[in-house]
């Protein structure tokens, strides 16, 4: 679990989420081809890429989903094997997803769901009191009205509640990494203005302020709203580029085929 | 003696005929028990097993065993309107024959299903609601009808006259190792509004065999809420009978059986008339060798146009030997008519578990979760907030086993 104490001070030499020559297939097809990428705590990396490239791949084994198999590399987080844990347990080591698409679970009431949850990845670290307060004062940066509590998980939501939904377990869990799979959030404008804002958010705070992020995405505009200290272009399961944030304002002009182009692939 | 009864007629067992002498001291009315007796003898139960691997073959139950406890009565709470009648069925029967004649078998037809003819043959105790015009109850009624020595048949009778408004709670409890065959019966007049729930958790080794319905009156209102969470086995039917216009009925059921318990659940909505509105949710899960069977009847009658009928039926298989047979029956006469119907029969979905324990929860967490959570739309249904919560807290009971 995440407490003060496991926290490695950024710069000590495992600290990070540290992905190495991943390999990963999904119903024996080669989907990741050897993915090397280090996300520091407290910065922000955006993976982008063609649909079909993988990136979704990248979440999902990330978070160890059982139909995603791990041919070969290492994924460790500030130090941990992660690919040797549980889903629960890599949570509880620090890690989140916010999925593109959220499970619904009739009959589980958000803030019941939203408490087991904080128990499980930080026991003890609030009252019952203090979450509540804490919940109502993160859904009020989301724009979202408490009577969300009450709702089923992800239960008849619309898209827009779904993700407001996702960012609202981020802020409640403040993991040390978090993954936000945004691979077809495209011109949702309402939804990556939520996204960037609580990403901002959570930055801003104790809890969140050293949190590493990785944002999975096709299209450029979402880092309009947050801006990334590296962005990396996966093709094909490879990462064939990597540049800071003038990178992804390139590909907003551009396109991925001036990409593909300088690397030597035809279109 | 109808045609389709006698399929192969089994002799009346003698202590079952010898109860009967205990039970009723006047001539006629042993009569009139005795023929029901036959009559449960000669018909068929309707629940013929489906295949080999079904445990339990109701028909073949031994009946002969029974020991028929002596009559008695249940424990009814006081209402707080004296002009409310909340008391044990003998003393109904006498203090307010007439109402009670008349409503007497108007929901249920005794002679018409073998369970029925059973519980009313051999009924040694009961309950008998009445509720005046334009009374309207906000406190519950609470029926507890606890079996201690031998076999119970109760039989509840709710009478509401036009405009009348109560909820009535019965919970069936105990019964190690014996058998209870009851009827519960409705009868409503204009306007009535009515909302009655059922808590059965009878011992682990009991019988449950229950026969209910409802007959509501014009414009009437019915809930019913079941609970069918104990016995070994557990055999429930449930009807409305849609007579009269502006009738609103809404039907919710959960079991859950779980080792080896079998229950077998009908319910039965009869759209007689039209301008009529029923919605039927039934959720059931079993694990361990649990097996379970639901068999959801709606008929809307020719001449029943503007009717608006919604069954919704989702059953949830916990372990690999668990076993639920799901089975919509829908018989529309009518053209313009609103039918809906919703079934799902599975196991948890991974994805949801995945999901889940992305956030940390442990699997078995969960599934427990999502398990409870399964069940919460029927819940709902169920009038008080100490009845959910006890029914929550019974279901994570069984979850956790």
């Amino acid at each position: 679990m995440i407490t003060a104490d496991t926290r490695n001070p950024s710069g000590a030499p495992d600290s990070g989420l540290r992905i190495t020559d991943l390999h990963v297939t999904v119903a024996d097809t080669p989907i990741l081809k050897g993915i090397t990428l280090a996300v520091e705590p407290g910065s922000v990396h955006a993976l982008m890429g063609p649909n079909g490239s993988g990136k979704s791949t990248l979440a999902f084994s990330l978070t160890g989903h059982p139909h995603y198999a791990v041919e070969s590399g290492s994924v460790t987080l500030d130090g941990q094997d992660l690919l040797v844990l549980a889903p629960d347990k890599r949570a509880k080591a620090g890690l989140f997803l916010s999925f593109q698409y959220p499970s619904a679970i009739p009959g589980v009431k958000v803030a019941n769901f939203l408490y087991a949850a904080r128990q499980a990845v930080r026991p003890g670290s609030l009252t019952p009191a203090q979450f509540r307060a804490m919940l109502m004062e993160k859904m009020e940066l989301l724009d979202m009205d408490p009577a969300f509590l009450g709702r089923y998980l992800n239960d008849g939501f619309s898209g827009g509640e779904k993700k407001r939904l996702e960012m609202l377990q981020m802020a409640v869990l403040a993991p040390k990494y978090a993954v936000l799979d945004e691979t077809d959030s495209g011109l949702d404008v309402d939804a990556l203005r939520a996204v960037g804002e609580s990403v901002k958010g959570l930055r801003a705070g104790a809890e969140g302020k050293d949190t590493g992020f990785l944002i999975i995405t096709h299209y450029p505009r979402i880092l309009q709203h947050i801006t990334a200290d590296v962005v990396h272009v996966m093709m094909d399961g490879r990462i064939v580029k990597e540049g800071d944030a003038s990178l992804a304002l390139r590909i907003e002009r551009e396109g991925y085929d001036t990409i593909r182009e300088e690397i030597g692939q035809l279109v | 003696m109808s045609s389709t009864a006698v399929a192969s007629a089994t002799a009346v067992p003698d202590n079952l005929e010898r109860a009967i002498a205990l039970l009723e001291s006047g001539a006629a009315e042993r009569e009139r028990r005795g023929e029901l007796l036959a009559r449960a003898f000669e018909l068929r139960s309707g629940r013929e097993r489906p295949g080999r691997f079904w445990k339990i073959d109701v028909d073949a139950l031994d009946l002969s065993g029974i020991r028929v406890g002596e009559a008695c009565a249940p424990q009814i709470s006081l209402p707080a309107n004296p002009a409310v009648v909340a008391v044990d069925l003998a003393t109904g029967m006498r203090e307010h024959r007439e109402i009670a004649q008349r409503a007497w078998g108007r929901a249920v037809d005794p002679r018409a299903a073998k369970f029925a003819a059973l519980a009313a043959a051999l009924r040694n105790t009961g309950a008998f609601v009445y509720v005046p015009a334009d009374i309207a109850l906000d406190e519950p009624i609470e029926i507890l009808y606890s079996a201690q020595g031998g076999a119970l048949f109760p039989s509840t009778l709710v009478v509401l006259e036009r405009g009348a408004q109560c909820t009535v709670v019965e919970r069936l409890r105990g019964a190690a190792g014996t058998l209870v065959c009851g009827i519960t019966e409705i009868v409503s007049a204009e306007g009535a509004q009515v909302t009655y729930a059922v808590d059965q958790q009878l011992d682990a080794d009991t019988q449950a065999l229950f026969t209910r319905a409802a007959r509501p009156g014009k414009d009437a209102r019915v809930n019913w809420a079941l609970a069918e969470l104990g016995g070994h086995l557990c055999v429930s039917s449930l009807e409305v009978v849609v007579e009269q216009p502006g009738v609103h009925a809404d039907l919710a059921a959960l079991f859950f059986p779980r080792e080896d318990q079998h229950v077998d659940v009908n319910s039965n909505v009869d759209h007689r008339v039209g301008n009529s509105r029923s919605e039927t949710l039934v959720k059931s899960a079993a694990t361990g060798r649990g097996q379970g069977r639901y068999l959801g009847n709606i008929r809307i009658a020719p001449h029943a146009q503007r009717t608006e009928a919604a069954l919704r039926d989702d059953a949830l298989l916990l372990s690999p030997k668990a076993h639920i047979d799901s089975i919509p029956a829908l018989e529309i006469g009518a053209n313009d008519v609103k039918a809906y119907h919703g079934a799902t029969v599975g196991a948890i979905d991974d994805e949801q578990i995945f999901y889940m324990t992305s956030r940390g929860l442990e699997p078995e967490a969960a599934e427990k979760m999502i398990a409870l959570g399964f069940f919460e739309p029927a819940i709902e249904r169920f009038p008080t907030h100490a009845l959910r919560e006890a029914l929550r807290a019974s279901l994570e009971e069984k979850v956790r086993s």
